[in-house]
């Protein structure tokens, strides 16, 4: 049968510390629900946005990580030519919603190790007519083969099936969903760029919505659109001496496909290091100020509260009634855990690959202080979550960090 | 008429949702069309691996266990369990769109008995129960192959009891659930 991995060799492996290195510049750039410029187009937004922001030259920047679903015929190394960059180290990250934590992980040690300086670390996406059924129709060779035909729901389908287990499994039911739905739509009320920002979401909205696939309705869905988000990475030391204001990474890991016996996906790689991650960083789940998920769906952010350990396997239903997820700590109820603190991607929309560095992007602006009205009071520590790639029946990639604020 | 004009009027009638016959998805990568192929003459064909027998799905190049890369076509058995069954009301395909305007489109995932989980379309009428509520998790089904109107075999799952031995008992069962025909649009194009 499939091999599946030991988990008391995953348990044992700590990753190298992510000492001396520092994010800065977090930039996020014209989420817009149909566009008809390309995806070069939202990464070098960022790339301008990124630069503008720190005085940076392009001539600066020696290392290029980007993400996206629709750079067509080109790559990270076309793009260099796009926007007249030079770098000595590239990376070209095709992990959807992992793919910011680990472009870095990649980037920090090429930093530690001197391969680059100043590394730009952009997820961007077009958003042309329909090609949203282009991506999802040709998402991989199995989706191709054995899961598209099926209805053509694309991930709306693959994910009712699992929110259908897990709600049997555990007595989930979409009041808990709403739970993380609303306080999400309530943190985009506090963002302006969201998409959905200026629309405030009610539970009964919620419930009675139209219906999707299964359990899911209209809300518990993504608005796929265009988007960039990005940031720089560089020395601790330079980004003092720049007098950049900035974060540093206390831990992070990446397992993927985790768990391949389990007959329905009810966790990810998160379960295997997430102990690791707190050792790493010296630090307890109470320390966690911020917590972004990854939410494609409301059921997975439920299983990443419980395989980060904030609370047991198939407690997420009764953490997520217990706990305040709004970024001001705003709610009634006495846990206080602001989560998604932009509104996610269910209230701000799914920029393809730029979703993947969303959460990342976010968490550095409000460590920094640089969120606005939806910035987050007293926050040093924020943990970052990414899940991606349904290749079949689940999703494949897990990623996480631990970032904290740097000194001022 | 402008050059604009006759290429927005020729991209709005190559609008798929215009056409009169949508079908199912058509597009398959080479090893899918060899699923397609080994399957017209079989209830269920799958890949098992020469070397250690194991039963490959969704199909692919090399075995996924011992990494041999020879891997046979060979009949398997269409018992399986529901792990999980849900209604389709959103398709991104014209085809399913059209189908869905009658009624939700059920699917499932299976465990087949050899080991294998597959994606299926589910026939709810062959169930006692014709509601997708009972059909939780662990309920005995069979899964089959069969050509829809793309004429790309696909999986469809049943009762435990249904009688699929002939040819003729599956088509009935493909035929009923719409799939060996185009949905149509009257006064399409
Ligand atoms: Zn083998």
């Amino acid at each position: 049968m499939t091999n599946s991995i030991s988990s008391e060799a995953i348990r044992s492996r700590h990753p190298g510390s992510y000492q001396g290195v520092a994010l800065v510049a977090a930039s996020s750039v014209n989420y817009s629900r149909q566009s008809h410029h390309g995806a070069a187009w939202f990464i070098g937004k960022t790339l301008d946005k990124i630069l503008k922001a720190t005085g940076i030259s392009k001539k600066e920047v020696d290392g290029l990580a980007v993400s996206s679903f629709s750079l067509g015929a080109d790559s990270v190394v076309n793009l260099t030519q796009h926007f007249q960059l030079a770098p000595r180290w590239i990376e070209q990250l095709p992990f959807g919603g992992a793919s910011g934590v680990i472009a870095l992980r990649r980037a920090s040690r090429a930093i530690q190790c001197g391969d680059a300086n100043i590394i730009a670390c952009i997820g961007g996406d077009a958003a042309f007519h329909r090609s949203f059924e282009v991506t999802a129709s040709e998402f991989s060779n199995f989706t191709i083969d054995a899961s598209f035909p099926y209805g053509a729901g694309g991930p709306n389908a693959a994910f009712a099936l699992i929110t259908q287990h897990y709600m049997a499994e555990y007595g989930a039911k979409r009041e808990d969903f709403a739970r993380i739905a609303l306080s999400q739509r309530y943190n985009a009320n506090h963002y302006p760029p969201a998409l959905l920002g200026h629309k405030t979401l009610t539970e009964y909205q919620y419930l009675n919505a139209r219906r999707i696939a299964g359990p899911l309705h209209l809300f518990d869905c993504v608005m796929p659109c265009a988007g960039g988000e990005g940031f720089l990475m560089m020395s601790e030391d330079r980004a003092r001496h720049l007098n950049l204001r900035y974060c540093l990474i206390a831990a992070a890991d990446e397992l993927h496909n985790a768990h391949a016996e389990d007959e329905v996906q009810f966790r990810a790689g998160w379960s295997e290091y997430a102990v690791s991650l707190y050792d790493s960083a010296g630090l307890a789940v109470e320390d966690i100020d911020i917590l972004q998920t990854y939410d494609d769906y409301p059921v997975i952010s439920m299983i990443q509260f419980e395989d980060l350990g904030f609370c047991a396997k198939g407690a997420g239903p009764e953490f997520v009634r217990r706990t305040d997820l709004r970024f001001d700590r705003s709610g009634p109820e006495k846990n206080k855990l602001p989560h998604n603190t932009s509104g996610g991607q269910l209230s701000a929309g799914q920029a393809g690959a730029a979703a993947g560095y969303m959460a990342l992007v976010e968490s550095i602006r409000q460590l920094t202080g640089q969120a606005e009205a939806n910035q987050v009071s007293d926050a040093t520590h924020a943990m970052v979550s990414g899940f991606g790639m349904i290749n079949y029946d689940r999703g494949l990639c897990s990623a996480a960090t631990i970032l904290k604020a740097g000194q001022a | 008429m402008s050059n604009k004009y006759t290429r927005q009027a020729r991209l709005k009638l190559n609008r798929p949702s215009l056409r009169e016959r949508a079908r199912p998805p058509k597009q398959r990568t080479s090893i899918g069309h060899m699923f397609t192929t080994a399957n017209y003459s079989g209830v269920l064909v799958m890949q098992h691996c020469q070397q250690c027998g194991l039963v490959q799905y969704p199909s692919r190049e090399i075995c996924q266990n011992c990494l041999d890369g020879k891997l046979i076509w060979r009949e398997t058995s269409t018992t399986g369990h529901i792990l999980s069954s849900i209604e389709l009301h959103h398709s991104l395909w014209e085809y399913f769109k059209r189908r869905l305007v009658d009624a939700p489109w059920p699917i499932a995932t299976v465990k087949l008995d050899n080991g294998a989980t597959v994606f299926s379309h589910l026939y709810l009428a062959s169930f006692r129960e014709k509601s997708l509520e009972n059909l939780t998790k662990g309920t005995d089904v069979q899964v089959f192959s069969h050509s829809d109107s793309s004429l790309n075999s696909v999986l469809i799952a049943v009762c435990a009891t249904c009688d699929i031995a002939q040819l003729k008992d599956r088509t009935t069962i493909a035929q009923a659930m719409g799939l060996t025909a185009a949905a149509i649009k009257p006064g399409g194009i």
